[in-house]
């Protein structure tokens, strides 16, 4: 779901030398960290891992301390569901596992799951590596700081007569040059609801909200909720590479986020019907850089990721219309998918019987 | 569920040596924590290994231990899981010092499950939906279960055959706090004109045909009880609507002066339940929201507001979100998928369309 990318590292490494001083993790406070659901995760600088958490609206900042150095070595853990419900005392069927991010520090893997199927299910992080060791992330007292979404994504949202029902789902997380991107989606308008949230988070600030339309092959457009994104260079420039609900793929310049802002994203690809993207990850190959992407049922797609400036929006309807993507053989049931480090993925597979594995993989 | 007591109770003590023969397993308390009482090693021992010791975990093969926190008090050592026992579920304690092994298992009897949860109502409510229905809201009588929705839920043709795939699955399934409500869009690729979806298999509703939501009756509640009854919503679909809310087609009734009646706002159409309900406001002279409760009426096509006290004579107006959709997902001034050759100028900046009228 999450990867840091390359231009991440290079300014936050000019940050680190400009500014050695400032410490992230400085700015979280111990505690606990009171989280009411934990969803979509992402790693930042410093082992600090941001969980969305759609029922509490808010998105936590945990200090993991899990900063030593690691080496992605291979992993095959068969039946992690399982082997996570029974460190949770109950069983398989009893946990929802949301969502995977590697740490890129220590390249363990972190796994957001609720312990339970009902409201009051616990919101739990686990993490594990190589090994297979499972262990929970307390969350008791642990060095964070949290920022509260707002209820809805009106511009002028109110206290309400009525005991509230809408409630935002989080659908993707990414910690971009010093901002929190957050893509949600909410129970009763069918809108998009972008987010960027400067970190640290402040009181005061929950961020920008923007309205993204993608057109529909030049003459259609609507208001649509992103399902995931990534973040990437376009001609120079950081770009959102975002996949929607409803298949299309756009970019957008992530300097378009500014408040208030109606962005029309560039259709570059759509992606077949009947499916869902899940996650993107982006990665370097054999001097060429590709995107990696696994969907609900059209396997793990490949796709360049270089010269996405030369694709215009696409006007006509044919199922390779846009950037071309290859499905890759064999990739079944990737449900959650991060980079692991350069060479290597690390997914979570779902088999036929129900339980999933936790596999790295050479990224192809 | 977990925060319910249960009396835990214990299975046969097994593989017991002479030398430990004393050792007991118990599991009590509310929460539950498992003791290990009467070693006499285990007050002597420097940096014990307590998880080595003293391992909890289901009663099964090939599962890690369970997660929680050991202390020691005199010669008992005691393990607190850090997530509460389930019922119905058997755990197993071992506790194994050199050559000792003391191990019991421990089971809560399960309640018998009683079914009583039932689907009250699907909005909407009406008969004839637009072609390009976007979405149903889904609420049941208590709390249900998350991680099932879209097995158990179908549509069906008048014929009986299954329409595939017509809906939006979402993984994260768009539930409202209380798991009470959920949110079913339809797949927005096959709603909206001109993406690839929409043309390859077209839209999931026909004009002038018949359909039913079909809801399961073997969808679990947050208890893991299967539904009472299943539920089923037939309707008719008639044709699309593109066309952005129109305030100026609605009708306002003011209430009187003195008395404690409803403001009625009838539209030409059925609305978005939910969005009535929460993007509309009564806002008096003084620029402050009424205080009041909200109703919605005549199969979504009437919103009434009940103030809490008696009407004031004087002016007051309905501040209303542009943003409030019909079934079509359409808003005021903005149509659900804007065509941008036909309808050049219908986007509105305002965030609020206002309604004023006067109460004599």
């Amino acid at each position: 779901m999450f990867t840091i990318r390359i231009f991440i590292f290079l300014s936050l490494a000019l940050m680190l030398v400009a500014a050695p001083a400032a410490k992230y993790t400085d700015t979280l406070q111990p505690g606990k960290a009171a989280l009411l659901s934990a969803g979509p995760l992402a790693f930042g600088p410093e082992g600090i891992l941001f969980v969305g958490d759609p029922m509490g609206a808010s998105i936590f900042a945990l200090d993991t301390a899990d900063t030593k150095p690691g080496k992605a070595a291979p992993v095959n853990i068969t039946g992690i569901s399982d082997k996570i419900a029974a460190l949770l005392g109950t069983t398989g069927d009893q946990i929802l596992i949301n969502d995977l991010a590697v740490n890129p520090i220590s390249k363990r893997a972190y796994i957001s799951v609720a312990r339970g199927r009902g409201p009051d299910a616990a919101p739990v992080v686990v993490r594990t590596d190589a090994s297979g060791k499972l262990e929970t992330l307390s969350l008791d007292n642990i060095r964070h700081s949290r920022v509260a979404l707002p209820n809805a994504p009106a511009p002028d949202a109110k206290d309400r007569r009525n005991q509230p029902l809408r409630l935002e789902a989080i659908t993707d997380l990414s910690f971009v040059d010093g901002n929190v991107i957050v893509a949600g989606l909410s129970n009763e308008e069918f809108a998009s609801n972008l987010r960027s949230i400067p970190f640290p988070f402040k009181e005061a600030s929950a961020g920008t909200s923007v309205e993204i339309y993608h057109g529909q092959h030049g003459r259609f457009e609507t208001n649509s909720p992103v399902r995931t994104f990534t973040t990437w260079e376009v001609a120079n420039q950081p770009h959102l590479l975002a996949a929607y609900t409803c298949t299309p793929l756009v970019k957008f310049p992530l300097a378009d986020l500014k408040p208030g802002k109606k962005i029309t994203g560039v259709t570059i690809a759509e992606l077949g019907n009947r499916n869902r993207p899940l996650d993107m990850i982006i990665y370097k190959k054999g001097g060429a850089n590709y995107i990696l992407m696994n969907n609900s049922s059209r396997g793990v797609m490949k796709m360049p990721a270089d010269k996405l400036e030369s694709f215009t929006s696409i006007t006509a309807q044919t199922e390779k219309q846009g950037v071309p993507y290859e499905t890759l053989e064999g990739w079944k049931g990737v449900e959650q998918l991060d980079r692991y480090d350069e060479g290597n993925a690390l997914m979570l597979v779902r088999q036929e019987g129900g339980s999933a594995d936790l596999q790295s993989v050479a990224l192809p | 569920m977990s925060k319910a007591r249960f009396l835990f109770t214990a299975a046969a003590l097994v593989t017991v040596p002479a030398a430990v023969a004393q050792i007991q397993i118990t599991l009590e308390g509310d929460p539950p924590v498992f003791r290990a009482t009467g070693s006499s090693v285990l007050p002597r021992l420097k940096n014990p290994n307590f998880s080595a010791i003293f391992r909890v975990s289901l009663d099964r093969d090939d599962v890690p231990p369970m997660a929680g926190d050991y202390s020691v008090q005199g010669g008992t050592l005691i393990f607190r899981p850090e997530f509460p026992l389930e019922p119905g579920l058997t755990y197993r304690a071992v506790f194994h010092l050199v050559t000792d092994k003391v191990s019991a298992t421990f089971t809560a009897p399960k309640p018998k499950p009683v079914s009583t949860v039932v689907v009250e109502q699907v909005y909407p409510t009406v008969e004839t939906l637009p072609e390009n229905q976007l979405k149903f809201y889904i609420h049941f009588s208590a709390p249900m279960s998350r991680g099932e929705a879209y097995q158990r839920l179908r549509l069906i043709t008048g014929q009986d055959q299954p329409v595939s795939l017509p809906f939006l699955e979402l993984d994260e399934e768009l539930w409202d706090r209380d798991q009470k409500r959920l949110t079913l869009f339809f797949d927005p690729g096959r709603v909206k004109r001109g993406l690839l979806p929409n043309q390859e298999v077209g839209a999931p509703l026909e004009e002038g045909k018949r359909y039913s939501l079909v809801i399961d009756q073997e969808w679990k509640d947050a208890q893991g009880v299967p539904l009472k009854q299943g539920f089923k919503k037939s309707f008719t679909v008639g044709p699309a609507d593109r066309t952005p809310l129109d305030p100026k087609k609605w009708r306002l009734t003011p209430p009187l002066a003195d008395t404690a009646t409803p403001v009625l706002l009838d539209f030409h159409e059925p609305l978005d339940a939910a969005l009535l309900m929460r993007f509309i406001d009564v806002i008096d002279i003084n620029g402050k929201p009424v205080k009041g409760t909200v109703s919605i009426e005549r199969e979504e096509t009437r919103w009434t507001f009940m103030p809490a006290e008696p009407w004031k004579a004087g002016a007051y107006k309905l501040e209303i979100m542009t943003a409030l959709e019909d079934l079509a997902g359409n808003k005021i001034g903005r149509a659900f998928d804007v065509d941008r050759f036909e309808q050049v100028d219908q986007t509105i900046a305002a965030d609020f369309y206002t309604l004023p009228f006067t109460v004599r």
